[in-house]
């Protein structure tokens, strides 16, 4: 009787050390009127387009003398086209998989998650399937997700670079 | 020190089209997988039509000829001739179209095929390796 009390009494001398503590509006629970990143699922990407992005990509990373791993897959995020470049390290060849797997499945660039992640939105670690590490954009046709490119191979930020050429050079 | 061939971007690149030709001339559609002699994918093509399952056994049957050395259609013999356990040999698929690259009398890796008949799939296989310089 006389423990509950002294803890009742510590909970409270918390709340009050703690202004606003209880008050202080959780980002999470805002309720937004429109779908983030609604955009259809489109026809399957073909190969000779899948092909083309992966061109774009290895010729980027070819330029800056990066080795970079290489994925398209399709709207389903089944994979369509694979380059592994000379020298490219052999963890990345699954993690180029995993990201654009993850772009075209979310329907958004994988930098999204990462900057969630580093923002302290740690459930996202708690999604199925998802990566934290940009690299993965989706790919898009008139404006339906057609499939997705992902990279690895060097630091987040010169796979995305990669990525970037290989996603510019299909989109339309 | 002991050196052999590797396979590089370029040759996969040659090895994929001519698969691909092959492909083509018959009006099959397939899946090519190319990796390298540790079973790590080097270069991959899925032609259109060609399904997400042809991807994942075209897939299964290069690892299988790569880190083997030796192609997925012999696994299928010695399971056909009765040694089921076989089947339960750890990576490997014991299913036609699977084909070893040999360079300099050693494996280099290996090219899988999915898509239409295990023998046709191994036929697309061989002229992808067959576009390799030999030697």
């Amino acid at each position: 009787m006389k423990s509950t009390f002294r803890i009742a009494l510590l909970a409270a001398a918390a709340a009050a050390a703690l202004p606003g503590f209880a008050q202080q509006p959780n980002p999470l629970d805002a309720v937004p009127e429109k779908m983030p990143f609604d955009m259809p699922y489109g026809t399957p990407i073909a190969l000779d387009r899948a092909e083309a992005a992966i061109a774009a990509a290895v010729a980027e990373a070819k330029k800056r003398d990066w080795k970079m791993n290489v994925t398209v897959v399709d709207s389903g995020g089944n994979l369509v086209a694979f380059q592994r470049m000379d020298g490219a390290q052999l963890a990345s060849i699954k993690i180029s998989q995993h990201k654009a797997a993850t772009a075209a499945q979310f329907r958004r660039e994988t930098k999204a998650f990462e900057a969630g992640i580093q923002g302290g939105f740690n459930y996202l670690m708690t999604l199925d399937g998802v990566i934290g590490s940009r690299g993965g954009i989706p790919l898009v046709d008139g404006g339906k997700l057609v499939g997705a490119i992902g990279c690895s191979g060097g630091t987040g930020s010169q796979d995305e670079v990669s990525c970037k050429a290989g996603a510019a050079a299909v989109n339309r | 020190m002991k050196t052999r061939p590797q396979l590089t971007l370029e040759d996969c690149l040659k090895i994929s089209a001519a698969a691909e030709a092959e492909a083509r001339r018959n009006s099959w559609i397939v899946a090519i997988a190319i990796l390298d002699d540790g079973g790590h994918l080097l270069h991959f093509a899925r032609m259109d039509g060609a399904t997400p399952a042809n991807a994942g056994i075209a897939l299964e049957k290069g690892r299988t000829a790569a880190i083997s050395r030796r192609s997925s259609g012999k696994w299928e013999e010695f399971v056909k001739g009765g040694r089921t356990a076989m089947i339960k040999m750890p990576g490997i698929l014991p299913v036609q179209g699977g084909m070893p690259i040999m360079a300099g009398g050693t494996c280099i890796g290996a090219v899988g095929v999915s898509g239409v008949q295990s023998h046709e799939d191994e036929q697309i296989a061989q002229a992808g390796i067959d576009a390799l310089p030999k030697g």
